[in-house]
Order: C-alpha cells, then sequence, then structure tokens
C-alpha cells in the first residue's frame, strides 16, 4: 500500500457517517477506522483500543499486528480493495503511513440457532442454520471434529460482498466436483446475493432445468450426513439455506426424521410420500379422462356416484378439474403471503367455505374437489418440488381432458425422459432408479439399518466409496 | 458426456421391452391366418433365427470395445462408403415402416378399445414430438426411461398373460405342427420382418459401455424373459379363441377380456394395457431415433446438433398411413423387401465381427504406420 493509502481509503467512503475514525498516538501514529453498525463496539475496545491506549513506544505496524492487537484474526492488507472488503464486512482498520492491519471485530447481531420451520422433526437435532456464516459453519465443525473437514472461502458480488464457503470433507468428496463448484461461484458476476438461492441458480447451468438439481437444508445435522456421503455444501452469509450438490431426486422423498426413526417405519412412510406424489399428479387426469374417454375402467357403483355428484355441473370435466386445481393453488399461493397469525385459518376457511359454496352451488362437483383437495395435499410429500409437479399436473389433466389415456401416457413419458436426462458433475438425476444402481438403494425409498450401510452411493463420485468395514 | 452413452443392462431391458412391446397388436391375428394354431411355433423359430444373429452381434461389440467404432465406420473401412449409405437407406426404410405399422396398431387400439377416435395427424404428431424430443436428449434417455417403466410394465404383461390362464384350453393348441413344419419355418422366414428388434444396437454401437467384459449374460437373459412372454402370450391367445384369433386383429386388448369376470367392477384390465401401450411407445420412440440417427449417417450431418430438415423428413414419412394402408405395405413394401431387409436383418449381424475385426486390424495398421 501506498503512504496516501489512508486519504485514498477515506475518500471511498466520503459522506458514510457509519465511518468512525480515531487517531491514537503510540509512539507512532496510527489511524483507527471502524464501520459503527458492523462492529462490535466490546470486540473494538478490547481487542484493538485498549492495547493500543497502554502502549507508549510501539516501534512499527509489525510489532502492535504480533503484540499488542489482541483479536484472534489480525491480517496484513495488501490492497486498498481488501481493505474495503475487510472493512465493509465489519474489520477494525489500522493504519500507519502507507501500512495498514485488520483486526477481527465483527459483530455477530442475529437471531438465535432455532429449530429451523421448515424441517420440523420429532426425534433427532433440533439445531437449525441461521444467517451468519460464522455460526453456520461452528454448526458443522461441531459435528465435524477433523482435520479433513476443509472449507474454501469466497467473496461474491460487487455491492454485497457476500461471504460464501464451499465446505467439504477432504478424502470423501471429489475433488473434481469442489473445483467445479469453486470454480463456478469465483466466475459469479452479479451486483449482490441476497440468498443462497441466487446462488444456486448460478450453479446450476441447465437453462431448462424445471427440477430443482442443487439440495438445500436448513439443517446442520443433514448437511454433515450428506457431506459424508460425499456431497459439498456451500454457505452463503445472510441465508438459513445450505445448498448441497450434487442432488438426487430421491433426496425429496427424504425428511430429516427418517434416519432418526426405526427403517421399516422409513420405508413405510417413504413408500407413501412416493404413492401420494405419483396419485397427486396422476389422479386429477386420470378423473378427467376416464370420466371423459374410458368410463368403463371406472366400477359401476362409482362411476354412478361420480354422474350423480357431476350431472348438473355447467363445466366440462376437464374444466371443473383445471378450476378446482387452479383454485387450490391460488389459496396456497395467497396462504404463503398472508401474515402467518391470520393465514393458516383464513386459507383453512378460504378452501372449506370456497369448495363447499361451488359444490352448493352446483359449480363444481364434490368429486372433483375432494380429488383436488387430495392432489393438492399430497404434493406436499415432495417439498422441493412442490410448485413444479403442481404445473406437471396441470399440464397433464389439460392432455387428459384433451386426448384421454395417451395424452396422459405421452405426458409421463416426456416427463420421464425429460427427467432421465438430467444430471450434475456426472451424478444422474433419476438415480439410483435411472440407471439402476442396486447398492444406492439401501438409502432411496427403502432403508437398510444404518450399520449395514457400509458404502457410500456410487451414484455421487467421491474419492472414497467405502464408510467402514 | 456422449448423450448416446448406454449400458449393457439397460441394453439388454429396452431388448426385451422392445420383444413384448409391439408383438401383441397385429402380429398374433397374422400368423394365425398363416398357419393356425401353430402361430406360437413361428414365433419360436423366428427368435430362433434371432438367437443365432444376436450371438454374433454380440460378439462384434466385445470386438468393438477396444476400437470404439460406429457402425457406419466400420462398414466405411472394410466394405465402402457407397455399401455404407445402401445400408443406411435400408435402414430407414425398415425403421420408418415398422414405426408405422406401431402406429397404426396404436391408433386402432385407441380407436376401437379406447374410444378416442381422432385423425391421423393429431394422434401421429404428438407422439412424434415426443420421439424428437427423446433425439434431442439422447439414447441414454430413453433407456433409462426403460429402466425406470420396466418393472410397471412387465407387471402389466405377466398380470395380462396370467389372468386368463383358467380359461385356457391347451388342448386348442394340440396338434403340435399341424399346419406342416416346411410352412412353419418358411412362415418364420417370411414374417421376419417382425422380428430381429436387436436393430436399435447398430445406432449406438460406439456408446456401449460394457463392464467386466459382461456382454452375452445380460441380453441373452433379457431375450430369453422377452421371448417366453412373447411366446406365451401369443400361445395363450390362440388357446383362448382357437379358430376366431385370425379374426381379431388386436391380441392385446382381446386377451385382456377373460381378465373381467364381473363388469360391475370396471374395465381395470384397460389400465393395465395402457401401462403395456408406454413399450410400445417406446419401441416407437427407437424406431424413430433410429431412422434419424441413419438420416445422419446418410448425409453426414453433425451428431451434436438436432438437424430440422431431417426431423420434418421423417414426421412427413410418417403420414405415409394417410395415404396407403399398413396392411398394403405389409403386402406390397415388405414382400418386395424381404431379402434386402434380411440381409440387415440377418446377413448384416452374421458378419458384423468380421467386419469389426478388419476394421480394427485396418486402425492398427494405419496407426503403425
Amino acid at each position: 500500500m501506498k503512504e496516501n493509502s489512508l486519504k485514498k481509503f477515506l475518500k471511498i467512503f466520503d459522506g458514510d457517517d457509519d465511518v468512525k475514525i480515531r487517531d491514537i498516538d503510540c509512539g507512532i501514529k496510527l489511524t483507527v477506522v471502524c464501520l459503527d453498525t458492523m462492529v462490535d463496539d466490546k470486540k473494538v475496545s478490547d481487542y484493538v483500543l485498549q492495547p493500543l491506549a497502554y502502549v507508549k513506544q510501539a516501534e512499527s505496524l509489525l510489532e502492535i499486528r504480533t503484540k499488542l492487537a489482541t483479536g484472534s484474526v489480525v491480517v496484513k492488507i495488501a490492497s486498498i480493495a481488501s481493505a474495503v472488503e475487510n472493512f465493509t464486512n465489519g474489520y477494525t482498520l489500522i493504519f500507519d503511513n502507507g501500512e495498514c492491519i485488520a483486526v477481527d471485530t465483527r459483530t455477530t447481531v442475529g437471531r438465535g440457532v432455532i429449530e429451523p420451520p421448515t424441517s420440523m422433526v420429532l426425534r433427532g437435532p433440533r439445531e437449525g442454520f441461521v444467517e451468519d456464516i460464522k455460526v453456520n459453519l461452528t454448526l458443522l465443525r461441531k459435528r465435524l471434529k477433523t482435520a479433513n473437514f476443509k472449507t474454501v472461502n469466497l467473496t461474491v458480488g460487487k455491492y454485497t460482498n457476500t461471504a460464501v464457503s464451499v465446505c467439504y470433507i477432504d478424502g470423501i468428496a471429489d475433488k473434481a466436483i469442489v473445483e467445479r463448484v469453486t470454480r463456478q461461484l469465483q466466475s459469479v458476476s452479479t451486483d449482490g446475493i441476497m440468498d443462497s438461492s441466487y446462488l444456486a441458480r448460478y450453479l446450476d447451468t441447465h437453462k431448462t432445468a424445471l427440477f430443482r438439481r442443487i439440495g438445500i437444508t436448513e439443517k446442520p445435522d443433514i448437511a454433515v450426513a450428506k457431506m459424508l456421503e460425499g456431497r459439498i455444501a456451500v454457505i452463503c452469509d445472510g441465508s438459513p439455506m445450505v445448498l448441497t450438490v450434487p442432488y438426487l431426486f430421491v433426496e425429496d422423498l427424504q425428511s430429516p426424521g427418517d434416519y432418526y426413526e426405526n427403517s421399516t417405519m422409513t420405508v413405510v412412510s417413504r413408500t407413501l410420500r412416493l404413492i401420494s406424489v405419483l396419485a397427486s399428479v396422476l389422479l386429477p387426469a386420470l378423473y378427467v379422462c376416464l370420466q371423459v374417454y374410458n368410463y368403463q375402467i371406472i366400477p359401476l357403483k362409482f362411476l354412478v356416484t361420480i354422474l350423480n355428484a357431476s350431472e348438473a355441473i355447467p363445466f366440462s370435466p376437464m374444466a371443473e378439474m383445471l378450476l378446482v386445481l387452479i383454485i387450490f393453488d391460488i389459496l396456497r399461493e395467497a396462504n404463503l403471503r398472508m401474515p402467518s397469525a391470520v393465514g393458516i385459518s383464513l386459507s383453512l376457511v378460504g378452501a372449506i367455505v370456497l369448495g363447499d359454496a361451488a359444490v352448493k352451488a352446483g359449480l363444481l362437483g364434490a368429486p372433483a374437489v375432494m380429488i383436488g383437495a387430495l392432489s393438492g395435499i399430497g404434493l406436499f410429500t415432495l417439498p422441493d418440488n412442490t410448485l413444479v409437479l403442481s404445473l406437471l399436473r396441470l399440464i397433464i389433466t389439460f392432455l387428459g381432458g384433451l386426448m384421454g389415456l395417451l395424452g396422459v401416457t405421452l405426458a409421463l413419458m416426456a416427463t420421464l425422459l425429460y427427467m432421465s436426462s438430467l444430471q450434475y458433475a456426472k451424478t444422474p438425476y433419476l438415480a439410483p432408479f435411472a440407471p439402476n444402481i442396486p447398492q444406492d438403494r439401501q438409502d432411496a425409498v427403502g432403508q437398510n439399518p444404518v450399520p449395514q450401510m457400509t458404502k457410500r452411493p456410487r451414484s455421487i463420485p467421491t474419492d472414497n466409496k467405502t464408510r467402514r468395514g | 458426456m456422449d448423450k448416446n452413452r448406454v449400458g449393457i443392462n439397460q441394453i439388454a431391458l429396452l431388448y426385451l421391452l422392445s420383444i413384448a412391446g409391439g408383438k401383441f397388436l397385429t402380429l398374433p391375428s397374422i400368423l394365425a391366418k398363416d398357419v393356425g394354431h401353430d402361430s406360437w411355433l413361428v414365433l419360436v423359430f423366428g427368435f430362433l433365427w434371432d438367437a443365432i444373429c444376436l450371438c454374433f452381434l454380440l460378439w462384434a461389440i466385445k470386438l468393438n470395445q477396444s476400437g470404439k467404432m460406429d457402425l457406419a465406420a466400420i462398414l466405411n473401412k472394410t466394405l465402402s462408403k457407397v455399401v455404407t449409405k445402401i445400408v443406411m437407406v435400408l435402414f430407414f426404410v425398415i425403421f420408418i415402416i415398422r414405426a408405422n405399422i406401431l402406429l397404426a396398431s396404436c391408433y386402432k387400439t385407441f380407436a376401437v378399445t379406447f374410444d378416442v377416435s381422432t385423425n391421423w395427424i393429431v394422434f401421429v404428431l404428438p407422439i412424434a414430438f415426443l420421439s424428437f424430443f427423446a433425439i434431442k436428449l439422447g439414447f441414454n434417455a430413453i433407456a433409462r426411461t426403460s429402466q425406470l417403466l420396466f418393472g410397471i410394465i412387465f407387471i402389466s404383461v405377466l398380470f395380462l398373460v396370467l389372468s386368463p390362464v383358467s380359461q385356457v384350453k391347451i388342448s386348442s393348441l394340440l396338434p403340435i405342427g399341424e399346419a406342416g413344419w416346411g410352412k412353419i419355418i418358411g412362415d418364420s422366414f417370411l414374417r421376419g420382418f417382425w422380428f430381429s428388434d436387436y436393430l436399435f444396437v447398430y445406432f449406438v454401437w460406439d456408446s456401449i459401455k460394457v463392464k467386466n467384459n459382461k456382454v452375452y449374460a445380460p441380453i441373452m437373459l433379457g431375450f430369453a424373459v422377452g421371448v417366453a412372454l412373447t411366446v406365451c402370450m401369443n400361445a395363450v391367445f390362440v388357446a383362448l379363441y382357437g379358430s376366431m384369433a385370425s379374426e381379431f386383429d388386436l391380441a392385446m386388448s382381446k386377451i385382456g377380456v377373460y381378465f373381467v369376470s364381473n363388469s360391475s367392477n370396471g374395465r381395470w384390465d384397460w389400465l393395465t394395457l395402457s401401462i403395456w401401450l408406454t413399450s410400445v411407445f417406446l419401441k416407437i420412440i427407437v424406431f424413430i431415433f433410429c431412422a434419424y440417427r441413419s438420416l445422419e449417417k446418410l448425409f453426414e450431418f453433425n451428431p451434436n446438433k438436432l438437424n430440422v430438415v431431417a426431423l420434418i423428413f421423417i414426421a412427413l414419412t410418417l403420414m405415409l398411413p394417410m395415404l396407403i394402408s399398413s396392411e398394403t405395405v405389409l403386402l406390397t413394401v415388405v414382400a418386395w423387401g424381404l431379402i434386402p431387409f434380411a440381409f440387415v436383418q440377418y446377413a448384416l449381424p452374421i458378419s458384423l465381427p468380421f467386419l469389426t475385426k478388419l476394421a480394427n486390424k485396418k486402425t492398427e495398421t494405419v496407426k503403425n504406420e
């Protein structure tokens, strides 16, 4: 750094009242600069000001760096850009002529570690990630007390300078994927990163990817379990959502609680989830196409009930079903944006009143409302892909109404073809079913007891395939 | 990654589905017309010729693992460019005719069984678009989709074969060989157009991934299961309908009638039938994929970019049944093309190991020089 670097530095922050400057004479004339809202006053006092105040004859900034500044992290700054980055992150800078050091005095303002609202469990750890990257890294380190736990720290965003950490377990994670993820994040050129989901869009470069190919979790135990399988975690400052790559479709079937339950119960739960998702996507379409084209497939008693209920409906079965599904989607979307205090009750009242009124008014048939509601609820068993599946359900229902079983079959095949073609870093999205990898079925829909899972998943590239044994 | 890359197990599954998908529609009634209740024997002999060719084909796959050349490259190196082009034209014609005949059978199934009467263009275009989508995604996606669907298709086929078993009179199949063995064997050659489901392998020739040199076991197993299902289905059909079998040209939808004991339970067999139809669609997709690839080799266009002109041309050829019925095609084009088609169906796989060896040798010689 040059002699006039302090002037240059202060010029950058000219007009910012948040910048605090203090001159101290301790043998050499020092200027201490910090960003009031980003630093912890106590840390500034304990790690910087107090040690300097007691010194009478310091000889150089090097001496202050090595002997006096008591912060746990004290770094030498080499450029103005680096000074700005550290400064905006909450470091306190100490200038002496052309030299500068930064002391870590970052504030830890943020919410405490609580159970994440998106992944509640009956049994198992209840800690969840928060918005502070340091806390999140601590939560991972608490569970991975090994020197093999590695992090690559990056800064992303021209204005936000968001701290991002790529975390992996050395010796398990595939180095090529670590390099790929790091390279992709380094090449991100954007004004700012508000959340890890921004990064997910840069990691998943597939232009038309409908399905999520980057995993997200709010729970450190899940992130660690995935890292132990060879995946890589990406933590973004300001986001409680940690990304994991590579990601498989089958992960969406797995709930955090599955690993803390009896494996037989887990198999039952996962099978139920799979059935409910298939039913959610296909039931409305089958209802429409069987009613319109192939009513012979429906048992007579059912058929009579359905016909009685839908006799007076002024819409075609396809229009009726699409209406129900769209209403359900509107209710769900509204519920997401309503204040939580009124959200649940209003959406319940909305659903009951709307559905009941529509049936009583003869606008919609009771079977259609029931199937729509069942299908809507069933989709939430795959929380990561609810929106895509909802869209898919509408398309398949439309094609079923238009072309009957042919439309449903073709739409389903197109979806499967598309999903089969997806992959991220040599990891097929539909593994272990397509391609068939029998070993990985130990934890897919079925689940072997943990002691029997001696190998890591083959579908995820790793440097070490054996867990134990 | 090569988007057409395919594992040997995936080929085995797709082959099994290809054998079972498509032979349960019009073929049983055609064979019943030819040889009566001995039609299942025609299938046995037809598959026997397939088995012999398949052994040579698998040997060639093994030999090709070192060089990894595609079929066109092997033919170019050993025969000539002109022969390669002729072979590709033959392949294109075979696949388009097969796709058209299957499409016509499906069209009839939907119109007659499922009461979905529409015009040919509206029926074919969605299937063509699905096939083009599959071509864009690559053979790997087709193979993986077949893996996903395999279980459910297999169960539905088993269901359809086993459901009418209690009604079957084995005596209807006796005496065996009544039509005359010469006629039965001759018919298996005459109806050879319906066999050789392994032809698709030629078009992923250089992308086959073989693990531990295991080639024969998985594919032969797939072949054996496919043959067993097809022969059983045909035998059950003939045993159920006897002399009337030749009158029902949609065997699969007729066989399911016996599944329904009480009409008030609904025609659940139709659901299994529509699941089985996905294997027919898969077969159509594979045929259109191969037709596209043969055009790709014929005109040597960029394999990494979808050629829209070729797709439009294929779509237009799929409209042929609007001008000429599938029965006429079977009686004329297929009859005329019996010998040229036999060349790519039977002669090519038998000679392929030797051609592959020769091509590998030539490559080695060029490398050494």
